[in-house]
């Protein structure tokens, strides 16, 4: 079973065009991943998707790194007994 | 005697043009459906009677009494059907109690003091259904707005009637020497304030053309009868094709063709707008255009309350709700339905004919983009730049519209994301 993290990572290189391999674990989705305004909202609804959540559009947009969103879709895995 | 305007229960069908008025304040030429039945009953104070939740937004536009059943009941009164386009009738304000009927649908009911007392004035509708009981019916000839393209459709003789209920002719404003009238100078009224700059032709052959207070027409444009362009609007150069009334402020440029432009909305680049009708506070960005006439020549299909429904109409545009915003390089499909709220990406192709209110589409996909706080933030700047701002009234009528729109958006923008990670 693939861990959050892994996860994120396999979402954001599919929107994002990239492969899983050249994501860290700190890597900044528009400074070091390229993430277009659009883009970002497109990885929301993807994360929404693929976790079975729904976050806050304005919370979820301020993050902006792998780990921490890794940490913010644990966190809302868990608020919504998805975990 | 009062006049008592009321909408029925058929506003979803012209849903999203009434998501956030009631359906006599929507236009058809240079006036509302509403404004037409107080000139053609003048002297009667009117009263209105509208849908719960539009009605504080309503009556805080509108000096007069709103729901108020009191105003039934209290005096002879005239209660008229909201979705009459009363373009001059036979129909008298005094005369004898009765419902006017066509083809089965109520457009008047004519009632004394006495008979009014009788009626159940608990509400509007209980009151036209105790009227139907106990007064003789008669069977008049009227048109009633059913769907969004009919408003498109009566246009031109909509437009046509305002001139002549205007009563006025002639150039009040400033008309430029090298500005031309094509056709009658008698159907042409420039109104105090409006300016007609030079190098603008006003072709009366086929209709009148109304320039109304404040409206400024720049150059190397074409204004082709029967047009109103309303106050304080300003069209940047372009056609502005037969049987077509925008405003007021708007800012509208390229080619227009028998549409309607609410108020307050802007086209302000090149691009075609054909048999539409477009909500307040909209912007169409360059090049965006609609279809408005299928290759095919066949009628066109429109979404209305979760189908697609035959127009039987060959000709029809895209109804565009308010606060909806168009990027570069739009093409809306014939009889597209765009909610209230929306942020439209083109991305080369034809959109999806119906677009659900508060969702974003780009990238061929629906979303909820920023969210619908953001959405609101960007109304208010755009209202703000027009010294105008939602008040806690429009604001509760956004919320209430966001959530009975939502299982429609929200499968739409389910689907997309599933296509998203495939």
């Amino acid at each position: 079973m693939p861990t959050v993290s892994e996860r994120v990572k396999t979402v954001t290189a599919k929107i994002l065009k990239l492969d899983p391999k050249d994501i860290s674990d700190t890597a900044d989705f528009v400074r070091d991943l390229g993430a277009e305004s659009l883009q970002s909202i497109e990885l929301v609804a993807a994360f929404e998707e693929e976790f079975g959540i729904e976050m806050n559009e304005d919370e979820a947009l301020q993050v902006k790194t792998i780990d921490k969103a890794v940490s913010f879709i644990s966190k809302v895995m868990a608020a919504q007994g998805k975990a | 005697m009062r006049l008592c305007i009321f909408e029925d229960d058929t506003f979803d069908n012209l849903y999203p043009l009434t998501y956030l008025r009631p359906m006599f304040e929507l236009k058809c030429g240079h006036t509302s459906l509403g404004q037409k039945l107080v000139r053609t009953f003048p002297g009667l104070p009117p009263a209105y009677f509208v849908r719960k939740s539009i009605a504080p937004t309503f009556a805080k536009r509108t000096g007069s009494p709103v729901n108020d059943s009191s105003m039934l009941t209290g005096d002879s009164v005239l209660l008229a059907n909201g979705r009459w386009l009363c373009l001059g009738t036979d129909v008298k304000a005094e005369g004898p109690d009765e419902v006017g009927l066509c083809n089965g649908e109520v457009i008047y009911v004519r009632a004394s003091r006495q008979t009014a007392a009788q009626c159940d004035g608990s509400n509007v509708f209980q009151f036209i259904e105790t009227a139907k009981s106990k007064l003789p019916k008669k069977e008049v000839k009227a048109t009633l707005i059913g769907y969004p393209w009919h408003l498109v459709n009566h246009n031109g003789e909509a437009i046509e009637a305002d001139f002549k209920a205007l009563g006025k002719r002639g150039i009040e404003g400033t008309f430029s020497q090298h500005a031309a009238v094509w056709g009658d100078e008698g159907s042409v009224y420039v109104a105090k304030g409006a300016e007609v700059q030079p190098f603008v032709c006003l072709d009366t052959t086929h209709g009148p053309v109304i320039i109304d207070e404040g409206a400024k027409i720049n150059p190397h444009t074409r204004i082709e009868g029967p047009c109103a362009i309303g106050k304080d609007t300003l069209i940047l150069g372009g056609k502005m094709r037969a049987e077509t009334a925008i405003g007021p402020v708007c800012r509208v440029g390229g080619e227009v063709e028998a549409s309607i432009i609410h108020g307050y909305s802007n086209k302000y680049h090149d691009g075609f707008l054909g048999h539409a009708y477009v909500g307040e506070w909209v912007n169409l960005g360059a090049l965006t255009t609609n279809s408005d006439l299928k290759n095919d020549y066949t009628q066109v299909q429109v979404h209305i309350k979760g189908k697609l429904m035959d127009s039987h109409d060959t000709k029809v545009g895209s109804f565009i709700g308010d606060h909806t915003k168009t990027s570069i390089g739009t093409y809306f499909n014939s009889g597209t339905v765009v909610g209230i709220m929306c942020n439209v990406m083109g991305s080369g192709g034809v959109l999806p004919k119906f677009l659900p209110c508060f969702s974003w589409f780009f990238n061929n996909r629906f979303s909820r983009g920023y969210g619908f706080k953001a959405l609101l933030d960007t109304a208010r700047t755009a209202m703000g730049r027009r010294k105008k701002a939602l008040s806690p009234e429009d604001l509760a009528l956004l919320e209430y519209v966001h959530h009975i729109t939502r299982d429609e958006r929200e499968e739409l923008i389910k689907k997309s994301r599933r296509e998203l990670l495939r």
